[in-house]
């Protein structure tokens, strides 16, 4: 019957393109796998070629466009998708950690004379502090409450750098220096270790290895016990809780590791730019990476990488309908959601949640009870 | 005494939901908790397995005081339960979520596993289907089966009757009796009162925070006051 072959495999029989590869996917062999990761290693390093960008990008650089916003954003997505995807914690402050990454490396580079690396590595940690800091108190709150202070962190830090004389206040940090150079290093003449200021594709390749390498530890991180407890915790908190799973101690892991990504990108990211100011972090940023993490399919590495990549994208290759492109660019979003409100490539785990209604994203967290609500349900029960 | 609870006092804000109940579960037993919506049956329950922070009162468990360890580690100690609205893991499969019911233990649990499908054949024949795809009644099993795995002393259950058809409450309670049979001290929450009392070996009736009556289950049954309130009076009367 087929309706007891749709219950069994928890999706409808008639199976979409997507369906087939992820159950080819399921059954290859490690050789096979390996093969795939290493082509799309490869594919990504070939990306910014001139025949490529002719189409992908008219109106701007395409190998620039790749590093920002299109490599910016996938690993920024990846980085929230960690909150978000996984442990089901809804950030609309995620901008917060990359500012904080920027502003290390703006910070260490220009006035500690630190190298690049050394910031890397300072960057990573402070801002994963800073994860912690901000969910120590807040991740006590569920769902729409913890948007709401999270989207005031991401404020709080922009409106501190603005207004902190010592990090320049308004106009930001000029004069960042580049990740030392290694000269004389040519592939397809291209100098991939000269971090000048003309050639994108060097921070375009350092920023791919940056990626890969996020992408293996999230990846490693999903299939252990950490992910079991995230993916518990994103479908039913209490329920997570009572069976020994402690829950704020891997909420708060989800925040670090997710604020980490953020910070990396951050530091990566002014390593190229010269100069930032708090402008280049409004909440618009914020709302933008949920967008593309939500629009490609929350919880599935490729389906964000698909959706930050298409929302990085979209704008710059329609940038010849200047500022229609935005009004065309939020009717495709909300079609999108509209005929595919999974994402484009969702998690089978996550479609099932979806179907049930409950659980992290599904609907923001709104069918949890709160303390407010629930003694407002005992009263009337009076 | 397995489980002593020494007049606890819970509050949701400035609400106080629990106004110092007391209550106790000896090793072996099946004791009921029965009471109207409101009445902070769920809200004891969930004090006890450690959702809900104590304002006044202790909680005893197996000798020694737990009233301020977190949750998960209430766990290990040997408190397993089957929360309110059976709080199946939707993306899961059956033998997913039968798993982190064992998530604080370590070790082989393929023998806890096929204890729990021989419970539940049902769950066994459902082992990869998808937690939030199952009917109510399967999922009431899943949950159940899901803090067995645990390996727990008490097992506290919230309503498993809530939703489901009358057959399968009748075969959700025998289950009950079967595990306490099995060794298993059970806590269990109901509206049912009909059927958990016929059940257990003690009640407790809870109105507006207070414990009003305790008794052994079978006097209730036949108390005026009870049937009036909860049996339906002498409509339910057999």
């Amino acid at each position: 019957m087929s309706t007891n072959e749709t219950i069994k495999n928890g999706r409808k029989p008639l199976k979409g393109l997507p369906d087939r590869i992820r159950d080819r996917w399921a059954g290859a062999s490690g050789p096979q796998r390996w093969t795939v990761y290493v082509l799309l290693f490869i594919g990504a390093l070939l990306l910014p070629s001139d025949s490529i960008g002719q189409f992908m990008s008219p109106y701007s650089d395409w190998a620039s466009v790749l590093f920002f916003p299109i490599g910016t954003y996938v690993v920024l997505a990846i980085g929230l998708n960690v909150v978000v995807g996984q442990a089901g914690l809804l950030d609309l402050g995620y901008v917060a950690f990359f500012a904080i990454g920027g502003y290390v490396m703006a910070l260490l580079g220009t006035k500690m004379g630190l190298n690049f690396w050394e910031i890397l590595i300072v960057g990573v940690l402070l801002s994963a502090l800073s994860g912690i800091v901000l969910g120590g108190p807040t991740l006590r709150l569920r769902g729409d409450y913890l948007a709401i202070v999270t989207l005031g962190f991401g404020e709080i830090v922009r409106q501190t750098a603005e207004n902190t004389d010592a990090i320049g206040g308004p106009r930001g940090i000029a004069g960042i220096p580049h990740p030392p150079s290694i000269e004389g290093v040519e592939l397809f003449g291209v100098e991939i270790f000269k971090y000048g200021v003309l050639d994108p594709r060097p921070y375009y390749y350092l920023l791919v290895v940056l990626a890969t390498l996020i992408i293996v530890f999230v990846k490693r991180w999903e299939k252990s016990r950490v992910g079991r407890a995230w993916a518990a915790i994103r479908e039913d908190e209490d329920a997570a809780e009572v069976m020994g799973v402690p829950t704020f101690k891997f909420k708060l892991l989800a925040f670090a590791i997710g604020a980490a990504i953020g910070g990396a990108m951050g530091v990566v990211w002014a390593g190229k730019t010269i100069s930032i100011n708090p402008n280049d972090f409004l909440f618009m940023l914020s709302a933008t990476i949920l967008a593309a993490v939500v629009l490609g399919g929350s919880g599935n590495i490729p389906g964000v990488v698909l959706g930050a990549f298409l929302v990085a994208w979209l704008p710059e290759r329609f940038r010849g309908l200047s500022d229609y492109r935005i009004l065309v660019f939020g009717a495709a979003l909300v079609a999108l959601m509209v005929f595919r409100p999974e994402g484009l490539l969702p998690s089978r785990r996550r479609r099932a949640e979806l179907a049930e209604g409950t659980g992290g994203m599904g609907t923001l967290g709104a069918e949890v009870a709160t303390p407010e609500s629930q003694p407002a349900a005992e009263g009337a029960a009076k | 005494m397995l489980l002593e609870i020494n007049d606890i006092h819970v509050h949701y804000g400035k609400i106080e939901a629990i106004k110092g109940i007391s209550l106790e579960v000896a090793e072996g037993e099946i004791v009921t908790l029965i009471g109207a919506n409101g009445a902070g049956k769920t809200t004891t329950l969930k004090t006890i397995s450690g959702l809900r922070t104590l304002t006044s009162g202790s909680i005893t468990f197996d000798g020694t005081d737990i009233s301020r360890l977190p949750g998960h580690k209430r766990v290990l100690a040997g408190i397993g339960q089957a929360p309110e609205g059976r709080g199946v893991f939707p993306g899961m499969t059956v033998t997913e979520n039968l798993l982190m019911g064992a998530y604080a233990r370590k070790g082989d649990f393929g023998k806890d596993l096929d204890e729990v499908f021989e419970l539940f054949p049902r769950l066994a024949e459902r082992r990869d289907q998808a937690g939030g795809t199952m009917s109510g009644g399967e999922q009431q099993m899943v949950a159940i089966g899901r803090a067995l795995m645990s390996r727990p002393k008490v097992l506290l259950l919230d309503e498993p009757s809530m939703g489901l058809a009358p057959k399968l409450v009748a075969q959700i309670f025998s289950i009950i009796k079967e595990i306490n049979d099995r060794g298993t001290t059970v806590l269990l929450v109901e509206q049912n009162a009909q059927q958990a009392l016929q059940l257990a070996h003690r009640a407790y009736v809870l109105e507006t925070g207070r414990v009003v009556k305790s008794a052994p289950a079978a006097d209730l049954l036949h108390d005026p006051q009870v049937r009036e309130a909860y049996l339906g009076g002498e409509l339910g009367a057999h």
